[in-house]
């Protein structure tokens, strides 16, 4: 009997655990079956609810308190918040939201400019990122494994590095000038607030982040689909229109929103490889920062800015809802 | 029997999990009601909430201000305190191997935290974020400091070398920010200045343009201002034909930024703040604005096998730039007072300020015994440089920069946001 017995905890423990914990469970409702208190199953959402409450709610009244609020230029120009939403002002609100259209409109150049490079970077980011993440799903079924730790390994690295290489690559007297000589083109400034550099920089900073969700769904399409597909008639590329683009659409949305939500407000890849010229939404919040009495300013910005990614942002959940009616 | 054991462990753990979070979300809440209720309005923008009883007036050097000592100074006989001493500096401001030497006749550690731009710095202090025991403002913000009680008064009696080593006029009367040096003694003093490559422009060529190098379209691409609108603006103004380097008028300001743009989209002038003692010695740029400690600097910076005569330094006629210092403090929180007295009565020695100043530093302390024609005698500065050697005469005929008022320095950081925006 005792050696029966350990052997079959050794082997069932994990089942075993699992039936203990349930029937501790059932106990409070007796025989009548499973019971549980009212709180029992909204309870589960309760660390989730606590960690939005605690670290993006709170947070983000603060912003609006802020913005909403004064600073204080005796006090270095620390921010006064109002807490009391009868206390609000919205003077230097209102003020920076003028700069995005009255007068000289100091502050649209970098709006027009943060729409172009997201645009164009969020566009690369797809077609090379879906290429590649095909690739690695499809046809490298040997070296799946290879290509994915080479897609990771850069983000080892910290990006401020990454990014210090490219100022070396990108140097007037670089190597990348030096390759470009033959062509003609061997004496471009790239790091003085080209375009061209700072949508690179984006692009480079935030395609992992396409390739990794569009992989993971082409990489879980059933074979059986596209044999399918194949055995009604349909050609290679007609399978991939019909078949693998459909189904992999939610993953290139999610990778859209992924790597678009982080470009509009990036900064420092335009600190690193641009110039004024280049600036972005992201450094004129950041100017505000480096500057004394900044802080009422630069909460409105990010208020401003938090709607207008708003937009995508709802277009995305509407999409993901519809899809899983849908499925 | 068993298993309620830890049941009950993990019952009293989660009670106090949630007790733990529930004080957490309290306690700002609490803030924040208490500040609800309270009217905001009342110490913004107005007179400060420190407990000194009056204003402060900005000081000029036309109106030359004591800081009002409001609370005791610490009493001389106090013993010395055991380390680690917090030093809060500018990034590359001090010598390592000073540092070190305190270190070692103190027997003490010293922590170094640095700081990018002054604003992070001052509110860090002022918000208690860091508490050091001595602290390197720039002039402008002391009176601000000293109004809100974030400074401690200096025990004189332990700080010898100020009469000792550095110009009397610093303690007698004391400069005009702090006369009777209540609060602070000086650190290093510098000139604005352009600073230039000799191997790719010439002394007269460069002298004979000035400022307006700064413009020249023949430097596309190679011209450095500092990512600093107070120094920036103000060099603008200069280039610009006016004296006014703390101006509050709307034209000049305007003038400024008008030409500060021109500069950077005409002739790709780059906003940096390593420009000079770091991009400048590597080649990178040709002419920069500059501070003259940042080119005497600059010599350390150099790629190997490059002679420091490449390195040029023009000042302006006197009277026609500016000149300024930056002050070595311990605010008022400084856990170890008298430790902070002896570390900056170490600094004020003739030998230790001298060794940070041309071994590596750069940035010249007001001392007597530091003679322009004995620096350039002994080949400490070059004399390709001599133009960012400090004397005490310059302080009689030069501009000083001041602290702003709050609407003008409004106005000024209006302007640098559409510069720094690439309108």
């Amino acid at each position: 009997m005792p050696e029966i017995e350990t052997s079959a905890t050794h082997d069932e423990r994990p089942r075993r655990r699992l039936w203990r914990r349930r029937a501790s469970v059932d106990e409070p409702g007796g025989a009548s079956g499973a019971w549980y208190p009212r709180w029992y199953w909204p309870s589960f959402v309760a660390p989730g609810s606590l960690w939005l409450a605690l670290l993006f709610l709170l947070p983000f009244y603060v912003v609006f308190s802020v913005a909403f609020g004064t600073v204080d230029f005796e006090n270095f120009g620390a921010p006064v918040p109002y807490y009391a939403p009868w206390w609000w002002s919205f003077d230097t609100f209102n003020e920076t939201l003028s700069k995005f259209y009255e007068g000289t409109a100091i502050y649209r150049p970098p709006l027009f400019r943060t729409f172009a490079y997201v645009f164009s970077a969020t566009v690369i980011c797809l077609v090379v990122g879906y290429t590649v993440a095909y690739f690695a799903a499809r046809s490298a079924t040997k070296y799946k494994g290879l290509i994915l730790i080479l897609l990771i390994s850069p983000l080892w690295i910290s990006y401020l590095m990454r990014i210090y290489a490219w100022q070396g690559l990108l140097d007037t007297d670089g190597p990348i000038n030096l390759l470009l000589r033959p062509l003609g083109f061997g004496e471009t400034n790239w790091l003085e607030g080209m375009h061209v550099t700072v949508i690179l920089g984006l692009v480079y900073g935030y395609i992992p982040f396409m390739i990794l969700p569009i992989y993971a769904s082409l990489d879980r399409i059933q074979e059986s689909l596209l044999e399918a597909g194949r055995d009604l008639g349909a050609s290679g590329r007609q399978t991939f229109w019909r078949v693998t683009l459909p189904l992999s659409r939610p993953a290139i949305l999610a990778g859209i929103v992924i790597v678009t939500l982080p470009m509009f407000g990036d900064y420092y890849t335009n600190d690193l490889l641009g110039s004024t010229k280049t600036s972005m939404f992201g450094n004129l919040i950041s100017t505000q920062r480096e500057q004394q009495g900044g802080s009422t300013r630069m909460a409105s910005l990010v208020l401003i800015l938090a709607v207008i990614v708003l937009v995508p942002m709802l277009y995305y959940l509407r999409e993901t809802k519809r899809a899983a009616e849908q499925a | 029997m068993i298993g309620r054991h830890p049941m009950e462990n993990r019952w009293s753990r989660r009670q106090f999990l949630g007790r733990a979070a529930g004080g957490a979300v309290a306690m700002p809440s609490l803030a924040a009601i208490l500040a609800a209720c309270s009217k905001p309005g009342e110490n913004a923008g107005g007179s400060g909430s420190g407990s000194a009883s009056t204003e402060i007036p900005i000081a000029t050097l036309e109106n030359p201000v004591e800081l009002p000592v409001t609370m005791d100074t610490i009493a001389a006989d106090t013993p010395i305190e055991s380390g680690p001493l917090v030093l809060y500096n500018w990034a590359d401001y001090i010598h390592k191997k000073v540092v070190a030497e305190f270190e070692e006749e103190y027997g003490v550690d010293v922590e170094i935290t640095t700081y990018n731009n002054m604003e992070e710095g001052i509110q860090k202090v002022a918000n208690g974020q860091v508490t050091p025991d001595v602290f390197v403002p720039t002039v402008g913000y002391l009176r601000r400091l000293v109004q809100k009680d974030l400074l401690m008064p200096l025990q004189q009696e332990l700080i010898p070398n100020m009469l000792a080593s550095v110009w009397p006029s610093y303690s007698d009367p004391g400069p005009y920010y702090d006369l009777g040096w209540n609060y602070s003694v000086p650190y290093t003093i510098y000139t604005w200045g352009v600073a230039y490559r000799r191997d790719r422009v010439s002394d007269e060529d460069l002298a004979a343009q000035g400022w307006e190098a700064l413009w020249n379209p023949e430097y596309a691409g190679a011209i450095s201002l500092y990512d600093s609108y107070g120094d920036t603006i103000a060099v603008a103004i200069l280039r610009n034909g006016s004296l006014d380097v703390n101006t509050g008028d709307p034209a000049l300001i305007d003038a400024a930024k008008v030409a500060i743009l021109e500069t950077i989209n005409d002739h790709e002038a780059r906003l940096t703040i390593n420009g000079v003692y770091a991009k400048l010695p590597a080649g990178d740029f040709t002419v920069a604005e500059a501070w003259s400690g940042d080119i005497v600097g600059a010599q350390w910076y150099l790629p190997r096998g490059t002679g420091t005569d490449v390195l040029g330094y023009w000042r302006p006629e006197p009277g026609q730039t500016m000149i300024g210092n930056d002050t070595l403090v311990v605010p008022a929180e400084a856990q170890r007072p008298r430790l902070a007295h002896e570390f900056i009565n170490f600094m004020l020695d003739e030998q230790h300020g001298t060794d940070n100043f041309v071994n590596w530093n750069g940035y010249q302390p007001p001392f007597v015994s530091i003679q322009p024609d004995s620096l350039i005698d002994q080949g400490v500065v070059p004399e390709n440089l001599s133009d960012a050697v400090v004397t005490e005469e310059m302080f009689a005929d030069d501009l000083t920069p001041i602290e702003l008022s709050p609407e003008v320095e409004a106005m000024w950081l209006d302007a640098w946001t559409e510069i720094k925006a690439g309108a």
